[in-house]
């Protein structure tokens, strides 16, 4: 079966190869049957990574281990739900998933790509057959996934612990899928800088591509972001771990290409500035793989780990060099023959949104590489954590939800101070009425009470750009929600973009609750006794063993109480003066009026063959705050070691995805492009006019 | 069988590749006229859009009706100027000459033909 796999890679290579030679010579010699066949070349790169993937998935489902892919990555005792994960669960099989999502988009783009980007796409077929080359080289000559064992074992190591969780279904392909699919917005507004197409021509196809690898990215961390919290058992979400980084920054350059990208659709502005965006997108994509492929820093995500890191650092210095060459040669023809009116305008909202989206992935960048420079430069060895990221990214985060606010309320090319005064009132009362009712009601953290207002003040603005534009339409007879609908469609990447919004914002509410307002304690109870923290009371109720052939695990029952903290005055009072949010009480101790609202069953298991600790931890979620709660260890004198914690808003982060998601599909749905008669508008109520 | 597959895989690919060489249907390289046209439609479809979006700004309230109008009608002046290049977009005689040689002359020097009495089809 290993033939068939390390056949198709092969055949990969040379057609691959071919297709990037066919390319460039057809168009230079201007040959239709060389373009056509390099195009169909790139079909077939999709066949033999389908073929090399399907052989590797079937291995895993035949338990073939006399290659040592499968069998460093599966055992019998696998839940065969888990091949699909297994796939992809080592350095090697990961490279064979990027390469079958390269194939199988380029492919795609290619088919479905316009007539009019016809001049420029053997340029576009070039790029995407280097880079697939590069990956079929790779997989062919250093890091194959069909290498055979020697002497063949009759059962496998097994899976990575860590990766026999739901959400391990989609967040890596996710992850990987939306990193490598910059490639295609990139290969074409490069294939058209090279073709000399200096219009806009390839601006719905780089929009369109951009977005759906931006909108797949977002989810794959957003669930990466959920698996951390429920499987990593350090009550967390976001670490700033190297791994994390290197996907967030490409995402933040695309966050701020698909909006500038808007300008250059509607105002024929930013050309240039796009084309540097979507080049910086390519490039900490490059860096992404280089890290994630045995790159010299230190990251908890070590189920990749390989020594691939030279190999991904030169292609990633060759995109980097093949790039801005390009667009050094290029840039004097993309200059725009239009200039920003005036500041107080909706482009330059824009670029202020990009310019922070920038900052942002600097101070990251920075903060990924320093640990680098220090050991190069200095020979120390120093890690860069999350303090430092949370304390020079926040205020920079809290400007860009800011500039969500403040952008959709700014008109096209330039707004008067009236209108300034008119769309601006109702988001700022929202901000200061948000500030004052949270500091009457005893909220604590200015930092944390205005970014609260900043959310409301964003929420206002989108709720009254809704308003307006439903109410206008209500006004001509539709109900309110044919009114909203109406609405959305008829500009559903600006629509769609606020759905997106919201849902950062549903996020921005998470992330605020979380940081700011997280109370934890931590305690080792015997059966019977409880932990007490804020209004929750947990009782150690029973525990048992589920010990498998591949682990050793012990679970608990812990029965949670809704409590009345006055009724445990005075031990609050005593455990604050010892610095603690909570403490441990008795069975006998308990009071009467606590009320039992939910039991969970937290679990901590070891696995032999990894020698690595793995936890399920306990959560009570609401859309008020997660009760969280991780067995770290199970005593030998029967208590169990756990540790606390209360999440607020935490639920906020996870609803926020379908919102995300429908969203992003809503702004990607192709909008008509039919010219209807204005709807008769009674000019007398015109919001604008008044 | 392994082999086997793999053999197919390997024919499969190659046929698809050299098809184009050696199949019945022959294959031009899309006309400067025609991508030109497409773009001038993509142009037009495009303004439309742009129209769309300013009609729904103003009825949104985010445009005065004087700014609404000016631009409408400015949007539709480059519609109405886009979609006339477009119907008149017809090759002169010469043009089309001069496109045709081009063609035969590429093909000749593909096929090795001498100057005159080449075979198109």
């Amino acid at each position: 079966m290993a033939d068939l796999g390390a056949m198709a890679l092969l055949l990969g290579l040379v057609v691959s190869c071919y297709a990037a030679a066919a390319s460039v010579l057809g168009e230079k010699m201007r040959i239709a049957e060389l373009i056509v066949s390099a195009r169909r070349s790139i079909y077939m790169t999709a066949l033999c990574a389908a073929v090399a993937s399907g052989t590797l998935i079937f291995a895993f489902a035949e338990n073939d281990f006399s290659i040592e892919y499968v069998a460093n990555h599966s055992n019998t005792l696998m839940d065969r739900a888990f091949v699909w994960v297994a796939f992809y669960a080592g350095n090697e099989g990961s490279l064979l998933y990027i390469l079958l999502i390269l194939t199988v988009i380029s492919s795609i783009s290619i088919w479905v790509a316009p007539t009019r980007l016809e001049r420029s796409m053997p340029w576009t077929i070039a790029i995407l057959a280097v880079i697939q080359l590069f990956y079929f080289a790779v997989l062919t000559l250093s890091a194959s996934p069909f290498e055979l064992m020697e002497n063949v074992p009759e059962d496998g190591r097994g899976i990575n612990p860590l990766l026999t969780h739901p959400g391990m279904f989609s967040h890596p392909p996710l992850l990987m899928g939306g990193l490598i699919a910059i490639t295609v917005p990139f290969a074409f507004v490069s294939g058209a800088l090279i073709a000399g197409n200096f219009g806009d021509d390839w601006v719905d196809v780089a929009r369109v591509s951009a977005i759906i690898a931006w909108g797949v990215l977002g989810i794959g961390m957003l669930l990466g972001a959920w698996w951390a919290y429920t499987i990593l058992g350090w009550g967390g979400y976001w670490a700033w771990d190297p791994i994390e980084n290197v996907a967030l920054m490409p995402w933040l350059v695309m966050t701020a290409f698909i909006h500038s990208i808007m300008v250059q659709k509607r105002r024929g502005m930013f050309r240039m500035w796009n084309v540097a965006l979507l080049n910086i997108a390519f490039v900490l994509a490059q860096l992404g793989m280089f890290i994630n492929r045995g790159g010299p820093v230190v990251s908890v995500h070590s189920f990749a780990a390989s020594t691939l890191g030279m190999i991904f650092l030169s292609f990633m210095l060759a995109s980097l060099v093949f790039a801005f060459a390009l667009f050094l040669w290029r840039m004097p023809a993309l200059k725009s023959d239009r200039n920003m009116e005036s500041f107080m305008s909706r482009e330059a909202s824009f670029l202020v949104n990009n310019f922070l989206f920038l900052s942002v992935m600097a101070i990251t960048l920075w903060g990924v590489l320093f640990p680098l420079f220090s050991d190069f430069a200095r020979d120390v060895s120093v890690t860069v954590s999350a303090p430092y990221f949370d304390r020079a990214n926040g205020p920079v985060l809290l400007g860009i939800v800011m500039m969500m606010g403040v952008g959709p309320l700014l008109p096209w090319r330039k707004a008067s101070a009236r209108s300034l005064k008119q769309w601006f009132i109702w988001p700022t009362a929202a901000l200061l009425l948000i500030i004052t009712f949270l500091v009457i009601a005893g909220i604590q953290r200015p930092v944390a009470i205005f970014a609260f207002g900043v959310v409301g003040f964003v929420a206002a603005s989108i709720l009254e750009e809704w308003w307006r534009g439903s109410y206008a339409r209500h006004r001509n007879g539709d109900n309110w929600a044919l009114a909203w609908w109406r609405l959305v469609n008829g500009n559903r990447p600006r629509h769609g973009g606020y759905i997106v919004h919201i849902s950062i914002l549903m996020i921005g509410l998470g992330i605020i609750g979380t940081n700011f307002y997280q109370q934890r304690t931590d305690g080792a109870i015997s059966l019977g006794e409880s932990l007490v923290i804020d209004n929750y009371r947990i009782q150690y109720i029973d525990r048992g063993d589920d010990s498998r052939p591949d682990r050793v695990a012990q679970w608990a029952e812990i029965s949670i109480y809704k409590i009345e903290p006055s009724d445990y005055a005075y031990e609050f009072d005593l455990a604050l003066s010892q610095g603690s949010n909570g403490f441990t009480l008795e069975d006998s101790t308990r009071r009467k009026n606590d009320k039992l609202i939910d039991t969970i069953k937290p679990w901590h298991g070891f696995y032999l063959d990894f020698n690595m600790a793995s936890v399920r931890s306990g959560i009570r979620s609401t859309f008020i705050e997660d009760l969280y709660v991780i067995p770290r260890d199970f005593l030998n004198d029967g208590r169990v070691s756990l540790a606390v914690s209360i999440n607020p808003l935490a639920w906020w982060l996870w609803a926020s995805g379908p919102l995300f998601i429908i969203g992003t599909m809503i702004a990607l749905w192709p909008q008509p492009a039919v010219e209807t008669r204005p709807a008769k508008k009674n000019t007398k109520q015109s919001p604008a006019e008044s | 069988m392994t082999i086997a597959l793999g053999m197919v895989l390997a024919i499969v690919t190659i046929t698809v590749i050299v098809y184009p060489f050696f199949g019945k249907k022959r294959y031009r390289l899309v006309s400067d006229s025609f991508i030109r046209k497409e773009k001038l439609r993509a142009e037009r479809l495009q303004i439309y859009r742009k129209i769309n979006d300013v009609r729904s700004d103003f009825i949104s309230g985010d445009l005065t009706e004087k700014d609404y109008l000016s631009q409408r009608n400015q949007l539709r002046l480059a519609a109405a100027q886009i979609l006339e290049q477009e119907t008149s977009f017809t090759l002169t005689d010469s043009q089309i000459k001069d496109e045709l040689e081009k063609e035969i002359s590429m093909l000749r020097q593909r096929t090795n033909q001498p100057p005159e009495g080449g075979d198109l089809s």
